[in-house]
């Protein structure tokens, strides 16, 4: 079971197709169901014992879903297996996948946020390039900002393009760290909004649209205005999953990534994978870690990312190797997924991240859409009601 | 002479409506009694404990739960009674004798045949701030051109002028059918007596048919109650929570945190609420609806 756009789910497909032709005395089958109701969907199914074989779980959930005991321990299977070495692949891409030391899931579908970038725009704006300027050290927050101001565009009083958007979550924490700021102290089971660095983050991004009108209000962005395939916006940030659907229809205009801005704190980025998970109601667990140890294998992954480049390796070996790293479109800087593997760090997601992030969102939201100009004021209200959360006993 | 069970009428009755009858204590009061037992149990699909009352407890404490209660009531008791009055006046216009009158009832009942998902897209499209429809149309009469739907204090206006475009719909039909069945015998004697147009709707039409306006008071306040689709595709509550209306919380609450046992008890809240108001009607209805024939 799996989601995904048009162009994600077609490279699953051919990938189960080929793992039919490998092993014939199994047969897998692939089905989609639509991101929007995916969470309902699983848990709804694992409730009432009726998964799938497999299924691939976000890891926005999968802490969550974990915890509750729905899934397979996979331990012995990896142990028992010759062909699995914990080695191959990189520490975030499994640290996920360990749940009180014992490993749970694979993880598919991996990598960083990284900033994708309208390359004509910035050419045509006479605009440093990001990526050279990275090289150069040079690529902060502060120069993100400006270039976004100088890509954005009104006319008669009405916006024709956007410098940059609000981005998601994932890289508003990537933000938020880089000027040394921290969501959640998960050990001390309590929220981190008011650290200074996480207020100037949010700050920087509210500003962005309220002061620098570089990014579209909520109401302009309403029924996908603006959107960076349709060349009106210069930089979003995003994971690596966006590459077929950009490739595909992105067209007009030359595009590439970037690592995102660096900081006063520094410059990592955030990384998160999918979970292949076995659950537990699951009748053939040997025959379904075949299939999971297929879909984080060599020849998967060289298809799955190095040619069709869904996302990013879980492997060194493949994410290292010149396939890998060279191409011919479009993004060609594959280098700086390399890097947001290698310096990012994995979200703060714990059992009640869906419970925290919603009360967090609603206030944020007041941010964004400039009914309140003050970051410190919404998240010292964020910070609070997720407090009260966090203490509460979960379930009610 | 035996008598057969067949012979009996009842034994019919109770034959015809079989299909309905299980499909309602299978599909309806089963899961309603499920719900009433989940509501004593903090329930996440996987554990189940028993907790007494304490979700009803604790329902007063959640801010949301409130606000989602506010929202309910005021787009309620905003768009039935608008959305009544409108349904009669369209009901009114198209009981009159003029040409081409079925080709105006097929035009007014059309909207209420577009699926309301779809018809949210639409709308959603119509309040778009930047190049909708309706703030078009506004900016060119030079009146102001809210943020309809990303504006909390416009949010819930947006939702009560969507909710008339069905006014043409189902309540308007079943007001045309209450307008034919007032007999003109009535109007003549009334008309005799040197009546006007307007005494006569007041003292012929609005009395005969305050039944059928009862009827769809009743259905359209626990319809209004019950209001999700529309929010949960335009704004999906947003924003900051203008449009959470109580089956859109309780939808979440239910399927996006599983907190089954608080969205049953939110479920029965609710039900208690319809049921309280339907009885207000109920009572209330003795003063103001006449039936004829009857005696009050």
């Amino acid at each position: 079971m799996a989601w995904g756009n048009p162009q994600q789910f077609e490279v699953e497909r051919q990938i189960v197709k080929r793992f039919n032709e490998q092993n014939p005395d199994l047969h897998v089958t692939v089905f989609s169901v639509p991101g929007t109701s995916y969470a309902q969907k699983q848990i709804m199914m694992l409730g009432s014992r009726t998964a799938p074989d497999v299924m691939r779980v976000d890891h926005y959930f999968f802490p969550n879903l974990a915890a509750k005991g729905h899934f397979t321990d996979l331990t012995p299977y990896a142990k028992a297996d010759p062909d699995f070495d914990p080695d191959v692949y990189f520490p975030t891409a499994l640290e996920e996948c360990y749940v009180d030391g014992k490993l749970m899931a694979l993880n598919v579908l991996f990598g960083g946020v990284a900033m994708y970038y309208n390359k004509s725009m910035f050419d045509e704006a006479g605009l440093d390039d990001p990526w050279q300027l990275h090289q150069q050290g040079k690529w902060t927050w502060d120069r993100f900002r400006q270039s976004a101001i100088a890509l954005t565009r009104f006319e008669g009083g009405r916006p024709k393009r956007f410098g940059t958007t609000v981005p998601q979550l994932p890289a508003i924490i990537a933000c938020v760290r880089g000027f040394g700021g921290e969501m959640i102290d998960l050990e001390a089971n309590r929220s981190t909004l008011d650290m200074p660095g996480t207020v100037a983050a949010y700050q920087f991004l509210a500003d962005l649209v309220w002061v620098d009108r570089a990014a579209p209000t909520p109401a302009q962005g309403a029924n996908f205005a603006f959107t960076f395939e349709s060349g009106k916006v210069g930089m979003v940030m995003d994971f690596m999953g966006m590459i077929p659907r950009y490739r595909e229809v992105a067209k007009g205009f030359e595009w590439d990534v970037a690592p995102i801005p660096t900081g006063p704190a520094g410059g990592n980025t955030v990384i998160k994978g999918n979970q292949l998970v076995i659950p537990k109601n699951c009748k053939n667990p040997e025959a379904a870690w075949r299939f999971v140890k297929y879909m984080a294998s060599r020849d998967t992954e060289r298809l799955l990312y190095a040619q069709i480049r869904r996302c990013f390796p879980t492997r060194k070996d493949v994410a290292y190797s010149a396939e890998y790293l060279q191409t011919d479109q479009p993004p060609y800087q594959l280098q700086a997924f390399v890097e947001s593997v290698e310096n990012g760090r994995i979200l703060p997601i714990s059992e009640r991240w869906v419970e925290w992030i919603n009360a967090l969102q609603m206030e944020t939201d007041n941010l964004f859409a400039g009914r309140e100009r003050s970051a410190a004021v919404v998240l010292r209200r964020a910070k609070d009601k997720i407090d009260a959360i966090l203490s509460e006993d979960p379930g009610f | 002479m035996k008598r057969r069970l067949t012979d009996q009428p009842a034994f019919w009755g109770w034959l015809f409506i079989t299909p309905w009858l299980a499909g309602f204590l299978g599909f309806t009061a089963g899961p309603m009694i499920a719900s009433l037992w989940l509501s004593f149990y903090k329930y996440d699909l996987v554990t189940l404990q028993y907790v007494g009352l304490e979700n009803y407890r604790r329902l007063p404490t959640d801010p949301l739960f409130w606000k989602a209660l506010s929202n309910t009531f005021a787009y309620a008791f905003i768009s039935v009674p608008l959305g009544v009055a409108g349904s009669l006046l369209i009901a009114l216009l198209l009981n009159q004798k003029v040409r081409g009158i079925p080709l105006f009832r097929t035009l007014f009942y059309i909207p209420s045949l577009v699926p309301s998902v779809a018809a949210a897209i639409l709308w959603q499209w119509v309040f778009n701030s930047e190049n909708g429809a309706l703030n078009l149309g506004l900016g060119f009469l030079g009146l102001p051109t809210p943020q309809w739907l990303q504006d909390e204090r416009f949010t819930l206006p947006a939702f009560v002028l969507m909710s008339l475009w069905g006014v043409g719909g189902a309540r308007m039909v079943i007001f045309l059918a209450g307008l034919q069945g007032i007999s003109e015998t009535y109007y003549e004697a009334a008309r005799l007596d040197g009546a006007s147009h307007r005494q006569q709707f007041w003292h012929v039409t609005l009395p005969l048919l305050s039944p059928v306006m009862f009827f769809n008071l009743v259905l359209g306040l626990i319809g209004a109650f019950q209001i999700f689709t529309q929010a949960y595709i335009m704004t999906g509550g947003g924003p900051n929570n203008a449009s959470l209306f109580y089956a859109l919380y309780l939808f979440r609450t239910a399927f996006e945190q599983f907190k089954l046992g608080k969205a049953s008890a939110l479920a029965w809240v609710l039900f208690a609420i319809l049921m309280a108001f339907t009885l207000i009607q109920f009572r209330a209805s003795k003063k103001w609806v006449h039936y004829e024939g009857g005696e009050a």
